[in-house]
């Protein structure tokens, strides 16, 4: 089979699940407005904004970093994929599972495990598919050409290794007869803050280990810094599930490590972080500027950097009474998956589609059209969610504002987010226009070496 | 630099991940149960609710429309939530584990576009809870008197979808939320179960 096959699949079906993923945001957030809207039963909220959040991280950015791996760790290791073969049967797997769990949703069938709706069987089908997915990480890292392996490579296999306990503990054991009541709640934030924590975190981190220094063509400005920010991760972050309960029916003091612990996650983050400014401030300046790519990965960097400061911030016992259960929520998690990990996904796929298919980027000025809108959109978006949360928090404080004088006074914050959310649809919309023009070829042959 | 040889190392490298990780993995998922019993049996001298089969009927229900999307289910030890979640003057009780421990499916939620319900039991009658689900935003003549900000503001989806069957087991869950502390009492001191109507 040929080269990259399975990488190509991988990305092409990403795409799709991100126009629909993002319209069903959409949708979800004028709902939010005009509740009217759509109001019947496939399409009542509960149901939308589930296929909503399943979609775009599971079929979008999850498929997406899966097959930038797919294409990064053959390159790093100096040798083919181990089975292309494997990873189309698990690309196949894969969008089977989601759109199947996607229907299921819709009708009526989801599990009460948040980001692990998808019910039996299509999660089992999942479980199918990341073993496929080990076996072609480790079959390739194992006929490697080089001695050495790369952070890229370290955080793979972290991923792999981490997501099996992480997915097999919320999507399984919490549902075991027996596990109720806030045990179960305990299990399934374990599991749904390490989705973002151990999956997508070492997934994206792992290509921009890759991608910021390729695109840069400068080399990594510290090892040491990698391997702080690896291991210290590896050891802090799965602690913190239960932050999602500060002030909540769970024990004190699981509360407190679950506190002490977010707080430590600054400093692999920062370890990160540094490493990837350094490799920006070390690199010329018109590499720095030049094309969609950069720019992506700068502007990702930097949203994961404000990302994991909120995370501490608001895991503050007195912060957390304010902004815990408003649309501040909201607005931190679109900044990790959307701000970080999708920037960061989305400059993987400019840089790995040319290459793959050997044609070149149809327009860099379109690109560069797509990183201004979805930078000028995601600034106003976030910064509502974060605003109406503090402002609702502080509403909710007095008692004698009733619940639906502080979901009035809400209505034009969500109306700025509905308008927001649009723009930021808009401009990945003119992404994946770029990239269907680049594949059918519009852009013209790529130079062979660069592949 | 110096390199170490976990990083030439697959299988090295693969099991000090893993390692590294299990301390927490442990640490925070079996630990818990075993040193903090509330979270999974009753340690209260009160008995907990056990769910009646059109009930656990309900709460198949809640879980399909994933109401916890829009509505958390706990009174954080806060004063501001044990106000504005009480009922009349009477302060809603702060939630604690054991009440939840005969939940099959926890529903603590994370986002309140709608309010708390974990005490919602027994503040509105079946009636009210049949015209809301209806419609929330037109609760039709007998609740007239809610109209107004509940048409201009309420955001909670209609569930006119709903079989009438449906409505009665999801309003019967709903009226045994909170039941398992019994806070609000009357003025000689006797709780008030007054849900059923
Ligand atoms: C879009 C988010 C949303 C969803 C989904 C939703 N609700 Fe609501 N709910 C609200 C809002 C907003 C209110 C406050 C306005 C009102 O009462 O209509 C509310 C109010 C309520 C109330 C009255 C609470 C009180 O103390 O006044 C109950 C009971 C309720 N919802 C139950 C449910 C159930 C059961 C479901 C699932 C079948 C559900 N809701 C789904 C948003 C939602």
């Amino acid at each position: 089979m040929k080269k990259d096959s399975a990488a190509k699949l991988l990305i092409y079906c990403s795409l799709g699940y991100l126009a629909l993923g993002m319209t069903l945001g959409i949708v979800t957030a004028m709902k939010l407005i005009w509740p009217a809207i759509g109001d019947f039963e496939i399409m009542s909220f509960g149901r939308i904004r589930t296929v909503h959040t399943n979609m775009v991280m599971f079929g979008w950015l999850l498929q997406a970093d899966l097959g930038l791996l797919f294409f990064i760790l053959p390159r790093i290791l100096h040798t083919k994929l181990f089975s292309e073969k494997l990873g189309m049967l698990m690309a196949g797997l894969l969008n089977v599972a989601l759109l199947g769990g996607f229907i299921g949703i819709l009708t009526g069938h989801m599990k009460n495990v948040e980001y692990g709706e998808l019910p039996r069987p299509f999660d089992i089908l999942i479980v199918v598919c990341w073993v496929l997915f080990a076996v072609n990480v480790f079959g390739t890292i194992a006929q490697r050409k080089v001695k050495y392996l790369y952070v890229t490579v370290w955080y793979s296999m972290g991923a792999v290794i981490w997501t099996t306990f992480v997915y097999l503990t919320g999507n399984f054991v919490s549902q075991l007869p027996g596990i109720q009541g806030v045990n179960q709640a305990n299990l399934i934030w374990f599991y749904v803050h390490n989705a973002v924590g151990l999956i997508f975190t070492p997934l994206g981190v792992a290509a921009a280990y890759y991608l910021i220094p390729k695109s840069l063509n400068t080399p990594l400005y510290s090892h040491r810094l990698s391997l702080v920010g690896f291991w210290v991760i590896s050891f802090t972050y799965v602690w913190t599930g239960a932050h999602h309960m500060i002030n909540g029916p769970i024990s004190y003091w699981l509360q407190t490590v679950a506190i002490l612990f977010s707080f430590s996650l600054i400093i692999p983050v920062v370890a990160v972080v540094t490493n990837f400014f350094g490799t920006f401030g070390a690199a010329p300046r018109q590499a720095r500027m030049a094309g969609a790519v950069p720019k992506l990965l700068l502007m990702g960097t930097i949203y994961y950097l404000f990302t994991c400061l909120q995370g501490p911030f608001q895991a503050i016992r007195h912060v957390n009474v304010i902004v815990s259960k408003t649309d501040w929520v909201v607005g931190h998690a679109h900044m990790a998956l959307l701000g970080a990990f999708s920037f960061y996904a989305m400059a993987g796929v400019y840089y790995a589609i040319p290459r793959i298919i050997g044609k070149k980027l149809y327009s860099e000025k379109l690109a560069n059209v797509h990183f201004w809108l979805m930078t000028l959109a995601t600034l106003p978006f976030f910064g509502i969610l974060w605003l109406s949360g503090v402002i609702q928090g502080f509403l909710w404080l007095n008692p004698e504002n009733t619940f639906l004088e502080t979901l009035r006074i809400m209505r034009p914050y969500h109306g700025i987010r509905m308008w927001s959310g649009a723009l930021i649809l808009a401009s990945v919309i003119v992404f994946i226009y770029n990239i269907m023009e680049t594949c059918a070829g519009k852009g013209g042959d790529l130079e062979s070496t660069t592949t | 630099m110096k390199k170490f040889a976990v990083e030439k190392n697959m299988l090295l490298l693969a099991l000090g991940a893993l390692a590294v990780f299990s301390i927490g993995g442990i640490g925070s998922t079996l630990i818990p149960p075993l040193v903090d019993k509330s979270l999974v049996t009753s340690t209260s001298d009160k008995p907990v609710h056990q769910y009646t089969e059109q009930e656990q009927r309900g709460i198949e229900i809640y879980k399909a429309e994933g109401c916890v999307y829009c509505h958390t289910q706990q009174i954080r030890d806060m004063v501001s939530d044990q106000k504005r979640y009480g009922w009349r003057l009477v302060d809603a009780a702060v939630s604690e584990s054991w009440e939840y421990t005969q939940d099959k499916y926890h529903f603590l939620g994370t986002k309140r576009t709608g309010p708390d319900l974990a005490r919602v039991g027994g503040k509105y009658s079946n009636q009210w809870h049949w015209a809301h689900f209806k419609d929330p935003r037109n609760m039709g003549e007998k609740f007239r008197s809610s109209r107004g900000p509940y048409e201009s503001s309420s955001v909670m989806p209609s569930f006119k979808y709903l079989t009438d069957e449906e409505i009665k087991d999801l309003t019967a869950y709903l009226q045994t939320l909170g039941r398992n502390k019994n806070w609000r009492v009357d003025s000689n001191d006797r709780p008030l179960n007054d849900y059923e109507d």
